[in-house]
């Protein structure tokens, strides 16, 4: 038994793809790279504001939360050397050379 | 791509400065140089919002303290150099055993009696603010740890 001749195979074979040349591809190319280079700040924010205007703001609550934070954080501190000073003044176990609680 | 860098730069920039201006504007400034200079009066005052005659009226019943505070501290340390002495001399373990009670005891009496101090000036104080005061105070002379506050002075008695 012989198999027939597949002519897909010889269809693919047979194949050639020869596209138009694009005579003005190339300057476009160039065109848009000489756009680029003259871009300004505005024209890259432009279509990018929603981004950045989200990450402005998520940098910004953070730096806010964090500020905040610290300051919280420095007050608790200040308060704590406060009372210790305080109480070191009224505390005869302290002022007479007791330093810490024995068993 | 430098647009990118310099759009992320400025971003990083503006939000630090964003947060120190937060931060100096959420910082108490009076308990931070109350705190630098040890000054415990002044926070007090502030930290309490004291009236005038508040003040006064807490002072008068530190100085009455004072007192009690001087007779206490001479007590433990007579006690504690009796119960060093015995430590150093005695090897039987029963009278070191009462001394070391005896410095326990007069321990706890000091401390009763600073509770009841503080409770009296957060009397003083209006109601909502002798609540935090106590809340500050009454922890710490019951774990007595501020024996280690960074400007305690080791030898100092009245």
């Amino acid at each position: 038994m012989t198999i027939p001749p597949d002519s897909l195979t010889e269809r693919l074979r047979a194949w050639r793809v020869s596209p138009p040349a694009d005579s003005a591809f190339r300057p476009q190319v160039w065109a848009r790279l000489r756009r680029s280079a003259h871009d300004t700040w505005a024209d890259y924010l432009r279509p990018h504001a929603v981004v950045w205007l989200f990450t402005a703001i998520a940098a910004c609550g953070i730096a806010a939360y964090t500020g905040r934070t610290a300051a919280v954080i420095r007050a608790r501190m200040d308060r704590e050397v406060l009372v210790s000073t305080y109480l070191v003044a009224l505390d005869p176990r302290v002022q007479a050379g007791l330093l810490s609680i024995q068993p | 791509m430098k647009y990118l860098v310099s759009t992320l730069a400025l971003i990083v920039l503006g939000a630090a400065i964003f947060g120190f201006v937060c931060y100096r504007l959420s910082c108490d400034s009076a308990l931070h140089a109350a705190a630098e200079k040890g000054d415990a009066w002044h926070w007090l005052r502030q930290d309490f919002h004291l009236t005038d005659q508040q003040f006064a009226a807490i002072q008068v019943v530190h100085q009455a303290y004072a007192g009690s505070c001087v007779e206490h501290c001479r007590l433990i340390q007579e006690a504690t150099k009796v119960r060093d002495a015995l430590t150093a001399k005695t090897s039987s373990p029963g009278p070191r055993a009462a001394a070391e009670l005896a410095v326990k005891e007069l321990r706890s009496v000091c401390e009763q009696a600073l509770t009841v101090h503080v409770q009296k000036v957060a009397a003083l104080m209006a109601a909502e603010d002798g609540r935090r005061y106590l809340a500050l105070m009454l922890p710490k002379i019951a774990a007595f740890d501020h024996a280690t506050a960074p400007d305690l002075q080791m030898n100092h008695t009245h």
